[in-house]
């Protein structure tokens, strides 16, 4: 027992418990610094315009369309969830899709013209976000990513939504993720349905309570038969 | 020469080994109270089995959250303490290290023991065990359970195999070795396979990481090696080994190098997970619970633990003294299993759905099977220190050595029986 004391007090001890506290400081110092984002999103393709999944398009032998899409808003019921601030009903859907003849397919510009769906829509998110519009031109917002169309990576009705591509060597067709905003605490979803409680029946808990006395009786008399020796 | 002990009274030979069931009819009280806390501990494991077989899972805690339990802690954390028995017995063989050779039969017996209980716990958490036929007739060769569970059946069988020519010297250091070039790629084999297991797991963020495979490998040689040494330590303070200061030095600096390149290993992975541009939020967010989160408790102390331990046998001026060693490696040995309960649960603790779940507690059941099957391989263990030839002969000392120089002819098939 005395020897053991005279090491506890040791002062080679004492600089190795030292050591290792400032060890164990540095990294709980370290660890928790940093939370950080990164994915790889877009691939250069338009995403989120899945016209042709309610509307087929057959090409003909002409190279085009034999039957030219519908011209109409209706039933083009779509939830916005971040874009909703931009009005209710129709009123939502002109804010970008402000063509005289309702056609879907156009899009109004900051100039007031008009372009084609498939083409450059960056420029009519400029009308609201013209400094991530800024940014992206001179690749900051997406550095790294392929250069495309502001639709290529989220999708123009939910923005926070992006498109991820599936990288080699892994198949599919990508997944879409949701970004939080950094001001914007994470928020988990509410947990799984409480599970059902653990059934212990009385009689093995009975059977562990003689269990552990006779073990540590056993024990006491292993210790107590130490010190009589 | 005769390479086993000459049959006396009270001696059985049997599968060409004696069995020296004398020594316990001789062994004093203390042994025997030992063995009715291992006993009562075995029959309480026993009887929670019969609950679990007949209540079913509902005794146990695992539910949708957490599919896995306790078992599974304990066969990753048994799987590895198996490891160290076959890195000394190999570095015997394969590497000459003749100063770890009178400790080559206790760390085969420990290595086949460890990997039974391991067994032990899957059979045990089998609600119906003898469906467990079933995997080995219609395996399913994308699940790592299938290589992991088979690598284990094979381990545990070339190690009880390896005890046995060990005991009877057949086929003397050439098959020794032989067997070493059979036992060491299985039990890396076995190792990575039980890693895989968890990193494989796409759908869970935590795990899902190629470091996890190297870091079960350095964990499983450390805490290995660590009870080995503690194993080692009991075994000399009964009288039952004779080993040398010497030995244990060697088995410390081995030990302090496998914690290094350990705690190396996990500095390396959470530096990867916390770097911003490396980091991915799931895998970051997940980790986060480790160190300041509910899981903290269990993994903090896996950190503090490990660098203490190091620490301790760093000094080359203390590392010879044995309560420094053996204080070193009962801090790691309880690192380890920390390590693997916060793995495990906390691999579950957020689901793929990103739901948190309460952190998982066994239940009693859970935890008397637990006591039930470390009560079996202590028992085993105990007995056989008893029982079973663990003394190495001193005339096999150096034996390799002998060979490798053409000293000595390697001994024949059959030729051990004279004694």
């Amino acid at each position: 027992m005395n020897s053991w004391l005279v090491f506890l007090q040791s002062a080679r001890l004492r600089s190795g418990v030292m050591k290792t506290l400032v060890l164990v400081g540095a990294l709980v110092l370290l660890l928790p610094t940093a939370t950080a984002f990164a994915g790889r999103s877009s691939t250069g393709l338009l995403a989120f315009y899945p016209c042709t999944q309610c509307h087929p398009v057959t090409i003909g032998a002409d190279g085009e369309p034999t039957e030219p899409l519908p011209i109409d808003l209706e039933k083009h019921e779509i939830v916005l969830e971040v874009h909703d601030t931009l009005g209710t009903d129709e009123r939502a859907c002109l804010a970008c899709h402000d063509d005289p003849t309702r056609n879907p397919g156009q899009l109004i510009l900051p100039d007031g013209s008009l372009v084609e769906i498939m083409g450059d829509v960056s420029r009519v998110c400029q009308r609201c976000h013209f400094e991530e519009y800024s940014e992206w031109l001179v690749g900051i917002h997406g550095k790294g990513q392929p250069k495309c169309s502001a639709a290529g990576c989220h999708d123009p009705h939910t923005p926070s939504w992006i498109y991820i591509a599936a990288l080699p060597p892994f198949q599919g067709t990508g997944l879409e993720i949701r970004v939080v905003s950094e001001r914007e605490p994470f928020a988990p979803f509410a947990g799984p349905p409480v599970p059902a409680a653990v059934e212990t029946p009385l009689w093995l808990t009975i059977a562990s309570i003689v269990g552990a006395f006779i073990s540590l009786s056993a024990l006491g008399y292993l210790i107590l038969g130490r010190f009589k020796r | 020469m005769a390479l086993v002990t000459t049959p006396r009274p009270g001696v059985k030979r049997f599968i060409s080994v004696d069995f020296d069931l004398g020594a316990l009819r001789t062994a004093g009280t203390r042994y025997w109270a030992f063995v009715t806390i291992l006993l009562v501990g075995l029959t309480l494991g026993g009887l929670a089995w019969g609950n679990a077989m007949t209540q079913g899972g509902a005794a146990m805690a695992m539910r949708d959250a957490y599919p896995w339990g306790l078992w599974f802690t304990n066969y990753m954390y048994y799987v590895g303490l198996a490891a160290g028995g076959l890195v000394v017995y190999a570095s015997v063989h394969l590497f000459g290290a003749e100063q770890f050779r009178p400790l080559s039969r206790l760390a085969v017996l420990l290595a086949g023991v460890f990997v039974m209980m391991a067994l032990l716990g899957i059979i045990t958490d089998m609600e119906r065990p003898w469906r467990a036929v079933w995997m080995l007739l219609t395996p399913n060769p994308t699940s790592p359970f299938v290589y992991t569970g088979s690598a284990a059946t094979l381990y545990m069988i070339v190690a009880f195999f390896d005890l046995w020519l060990l005991f009877t010297g057949k086929g003397g250091e050439k098959l020794a070795f032989r067997m070493t070039l059979i036992a060491l790629p299985l039990a890396i084999y076995m190792h990575t396979t039980t890693a895989f297991v968890l990193s494989m797991n796409k759908s869970r963020e935590l795990w899902n990481s190629a470091m996890m495979v190297p870091i079960f490998l350095t964990s499983a040689t450390a805490s290995g090696v660590a009870v080995l040494l503690i194993a080692a330590y009991i075994l000399q303070h009964f009288g039952i080994l004779k080993l040398t200061a010497k030995m244990f030095r060697s088995l410390s600096t081995l030990l302090a190098t496998v914690i290094i390149i350990d705690l190396f290993m996990l500095f390396v992975e959470i530096l990867s997970i916390f770097w911003p541009t490396s980091a991915k939020p799931g895998h970051t967010m997940r980790f986060s619970e480790f160190l300041t989160g509910r899981y903290a408790f269990a993994f903090v102390p896996v950190l503090v633990l490990g660098v203490t331990a190091f620490i301790l046998l760093s000094r080359r001026s203390t590392r010879h003294l044995p309560r420094v060693q053996i204080t070193a490696s009962a801090l790691y040995v309880i690192a380890v299993f920390m390590k693997r309960y916060s793995l495990m649960s906390m691999g579950f603790a957020i689901n793929p759905l990103g739901q948190y779940a309460p952190p998982y507690a066994p239940s009693l059941t859970e935890g008397l099977l637990a006591i039930g099957i470390l009560s079996l391989g202590m028992l085993i263990v105990t007995v056989s220190a008893k029982v079973l030839p663990l003394a190495v002969p001193e005339d096999e000392y150096g034996h390799g050595e002998a060979l490798e120089s053409g000293r000595l002819e390697p001994i024949a098939d059959g030729a051990t029986e004279s004694g």
